[in-house]
């Protein structure tokens, strides 16, 4: 139905930048046929949302790209967006509906780890292929099944493990940890005091604090004096508390380097008062905010078509800063959809089970329009992807990337062979 | 916002078999957490406990002072203006009545999306936060638009019927029953914002009000449908208002409440209505607190969701309304029995004030927010690139939420409606008293609104999920 007032996209919100794209591609062929329907697992609204408003943005300026590239193998390409409120129970339904009355060839976008939890039985039972964008572990530990799979964005283990030879050599080997007390905090300290290790280095201090807290003061003189590196994930509505009351705690004197993950301050001005004890630490993010100097070739052309500026900011307002570390895995997500299509010479859901084959034969994602990111290389056994990770410091209230790791630092040994699964 | 949205049936239907599954493998499986993608908070680093204790002093001695010299400003109303009726309330609702029809067939066969659908969005951003704001200043802007008042007109002309049912006897508890459904379906329920669901809700609500209206009349509208009321009440707080009488229509002026000092008292079912009101935005603040996250088991960096907590904020919502209930009967009754006065209906009506603030301050984000994306979809209803409010393209833009520039004056505004709402209701609390009621006997209704204003500005300033 919606189809039917509402022929594919949404131009208005997409108008200005994607039209840039479209001049910068050759010579575009009009798609025909009947459309390739992907439906879209959005978090519009919940706890999601303000991610689920740049993940559609993306996925947006990535399908006007691939629709006047030619679509998917000649046809046009629809994405249909179904809100599943960040709610696991949602999420299954929006599976079951995307699939079963709406008619999508399969499903994308998911982000919350619940709600993918809450989501992937249900694809493995419809037997749709479920391509998520959520950075968890889950898909690669071997918890979820043969339909879903993670080719868009890297994993949290990956990108915890690779940050640890860097800091060890730039920053120091003892570290104390200050993360929130749940899975998101525990799989930092997990896998970052594992690696640290690796590296000769140690975990001097491990500070859990309560979810609920919003207040920190009181945690920050377990912080032992020798510590050389302090790793921080702090995330939610009480980051800027955090940062303020860590500033007050210091003062001007002497304080370990800082280093973060950009979670905590995604979609958030890292010039805004308030952060300036910021200055000069790194932080991790897997797509550098600020373009860097040495940005690669299609970096421009993809900001230019989701209508983010230089420093990750809408065009339209320099205060709505983006998503900018996780949004692209929507656009390499539907890229990847593109490519696995066309190798599987994919006619429709009858060929869903070949489709989910010839993405697991996919190995080598070269950088390009299509991973404006950066190059990957996706184990079709553990169904995720890997790449590079970038590491950024504040310099004038500014993300300024200062070094990009290899693809290689983030392999880790397999925890599983879907390809053995049955379908 | 919280818009957050599948129909009654299929949250019963689905809550045993999918919930369980699903559920438990969240539990079970370690290591799968993403990162909150809640932002950071600019209000969290603000003193506003100076600004919440400022506050609850100004209210007190506004209350003690006014108490003690027993001399209040008069509040009188003004007639600005008289004219002729120019649209009939009767056309202006079938108009509206067409307009709710074609957002019901948005709702049920337009974009999925709900913040692209207008369904959501007008109704959500519209109905629900515009027409109550505006309602506040220029008097109630709901009467000319009520989709009931002309279709029952024409229905019940139609029919030739002008007898009554005796509806009229069950005073505002329709309403009450009215308010408490929708207070659930909006704050507890899986999906408020699903366009589908919602359009089936209000086309069957609809339906259900115009078969009442047509056997009962028209006039039981203004008691017994829960939209009427509660807009009709909150209008009384404006300082502009219009007053018919038959073919004339007359533009009144007056400080804020002066309406309501010239309204009957509150029946007891009115009572238990206003006390639901109160209890509603407080609890759709009270349940995205991390207090209350904490207080039912959930992580409120990264919550389950709705259909895990289903039964506690029911349970939680009916908990506030009964405590606001009691509380503010037992204050009434404290201070009739210290001083004499305080009879409940009259005194009563001093809570619409607060009703009408915390609309105000509690939705002002809301229609920041998603106001934009009303905005975007009445621009171009149909997403072909038209621009039928003359808007250029644009994009929806949320960085003023970390912008330590503009959060503060959003605070400020907030701040400014939910003490200007209680300082307004203590002098109609005191105006209201009546002459018997010594200045003594104010002291529990004083320390009820100090505390009143105290839980307001710490829900719009202490960490949420929404």
């Amino acid at each position: 139905m919606t189809n039917l007032l509402h022929p594919s996209r949404r131009g208005l919100l997409m108008a200005g930048g994607a039209g840039l794209l479209t001049a910068a591609l050759p010579g575009h062929v009009a798609a025909q046929g009947a459309p390739i329907k992907i439906g879209f697992q959005l978090h519009r609204t919940g706890i999601g949302a303000a991610y689920g408003r740049w993940y559609e943005r993306t996925a947006q300026a990535a399908l006007k790209a691939i629709n006047d590239g030619g679509g998917i193998a000649g046809r046009p390409v629809e994405l249909l967006f179904e809100d599943d409120a960040t709610d696991p129970k949602r999420g299954s339904e929006v599976v079951d509906k995307l699939t079963q009355s709406d008619g999508c060839d399969l499903v994308m976008g998911t982000l919350f780890s619940h709600v993918v939890m809450g989501s992937a039985p249900r694809a493995g039972e419809l037997k749709v292929p479920y391509l998520v964008c959520s950075e968890g572990y889950h898909v690669a530990s071997g918890a979820l099944n043969r339909w879903t799979l993670q080719p868009g964005i890297t994993d949290v283990r990956a990108q915890i493990s690779t940050m640890a030879p860097w800091v060890a050599a730039n920053l120091g080997k003892k570290v104390t940890m200050v993360f929130p007390d749940y899975a998101f905090g525990h799989d930092h300290r997990d896998f970052f005091t594992t690696a640290i290790q690796a590296q000769g280095g140690e975990v001097i201090a491990q500070i859990a604090v309560p979810p609920t807290e919003t207040s920190f003061t009181r945690y920050f003189p377990q912080i032992p004096t020798e510590t050389e590196v302090l790793y921080h994930v702090m995330v939610g509505p009480a980051v800027l508390t955090f940062v303020k009351e860590l500033g007050e705690f210091y003062g001007t004197g002497a304080k370990p380097a800082l280093f973060g993950f950009i979670d905590s301050l995604e979609a958030v001005d890292t010039a805004t008062p308030g952060l300036e004890f910021l200055e000069g630490s790194h932080f991790w993010e897997a797509h550098p905010r600020v373009k860097p100097a040495d940005a690669g070739e299609h970096e421009a052309a993809y900001r230019a078509a989701v209508g983010v500026d230089d420093n990750g900011a809408s065009v339209s307002d320099a205060a709505d800063v983006s998503t900018y570390s996780h949004m692209f895995s929507t656009w390499e997500t539907l890229y990847f959809i593109k490519q696995s299509m066309e190798a599987a010479g994919y006619t429709g859901p009858a060929d869903r089970q070949k489709l989910v084959e010839a993405m697991e034969a996919i190995s080598d994602l070269p950088y390009g329009i299509e991973r404006p990111q950066g190059a990957k290389r996706f184990n079709g056994k553990t169904h995720q992807v890997f790449g590079s990770q970038n590491i950024s410091q504040v310099q004038g209230g500014k993300l300024v990337k200062v070094h990009t790791t290899t693809i290689e630092e983030g392999v880790y040994e397999d925890a599983v062979d879907y390809t053995t699964m049955s379908f | 916002m919280r818009l957050a949205p599948i129909s009654f049936e299929g949250f019963c239907q689905g809550f045993s078999k999918t919930l369980g599954a699903s559920s438990l493998a969240v539990v079970l499986t370690p290591g799968l957490a993403f990162a909150c993608a809640l932002p950071p908070s600019v209000i969290l680093t603000l003193p506003t406990g100076h600004y919440i204790t400022a506050a609850a002093l100004t209210v007190a001695l506004t209350a003690l002072m006014g108490a003690a010299a027993q001399r209040l400003p008069v509040m009188a109303p003004r007639l600005l203006w008289e004219r002729r009726v120019i649209l009939p309330v009767t056309l202006t609702s079938y108009l509206a009545f067409l307009a709710f029809l074609a957002l019901v067939f948005v709702g049920l066969f337009g974009e999925r999306d709900p913040m692209h659908n207008l369904m959501t969005l007008v109704f959500w951003t519209g109905v629900w936060i515009v027409v109550p704001l505006g309602s506040m200043l220029l008097g109630n802007l709901w009467h000319p638009i009520n989709p009931w008042t002309g279709p029952v007109r024409i229905a019940r002309t139609l029919l030739g019927r002008t007898r009554s049912i005796g509806l009229a006897r069950l005073g505002h508890w329709p309403a009450v029953a009215g308010y408490a459904g929708f207070a659930w379906f909006q704050i507890v329920s899986l999906y408020p914002d699903d366009p589908a669901v919602l359009a089936e809700v209000a086309m069957g609500y609809w339906l259900v009000i115009f078969a009442l209206a047509v056997l009962e009349g028209e006039d039981w509208l203004e008691q017994g449908e829960f939209l009427t009321v509660i807009f009709g009440l909150i209008a009384r707080v404006a300082p502009l208002w219009h007053e018919s009488d038959g073919p004339r229509t007359r533009l009144m002026l007056g400080w804020p409440g002066t309406q309501v000092l010239a309204m009957p008292p509150l029946s007891a079912s009115a009572v238990v209505f206003v006390s639901l009101s109160l209890a509603a935005l407080t609890f759709d603040g009270l349940n995205e607190t991390f207090w209350w996250q904490a207080l039912i088991g959930q992580n409120p960096l990264e919550p389950t969701g709705r259909s895990a907590v289903v039964w506690q904020n029911t349970g939680g919502l009916l908990a506030v309304w009964v405590l606001t209930l009691g509380l503010i009967l037992g204050a009434i009754t404290l201070c009739r029995r210290i001083g004499g006065g305080f009879a409940t209906g009259p005194v009563m009506l001093s809570f619409l004030a607060i009703a009408a603030g915390y609309h105000a301050a509690h939705y002002l984000v809301m229609l920041l927010t998603a106001g934009q994306y009303t905005l975007a979809a009445l621009n171009d209803p149909f997403l072909t690139g038209d621009s039928w409010l003359g808007l250029p393209p644009f994009y929806v833009s949320f960085g003023f939420l970390t912008d330590p520039r503009a959060m503060p004056l959003i605070y400020a505004a907030q701040f400014a409606a939910v003490l200007g709402a209680h300082l307004l209701a203590v002098l109609l609390g005191l105006k209201l008293a009546g002459q018997g009621a010594r200045p003594v006997a104010h002291l529990p209704m004083t320390v009820l609104m100090v505390a009143y204003t105290v839980l307001g500005l710490w829900l719009l300033s202490t960490a949420r999920t929404g």
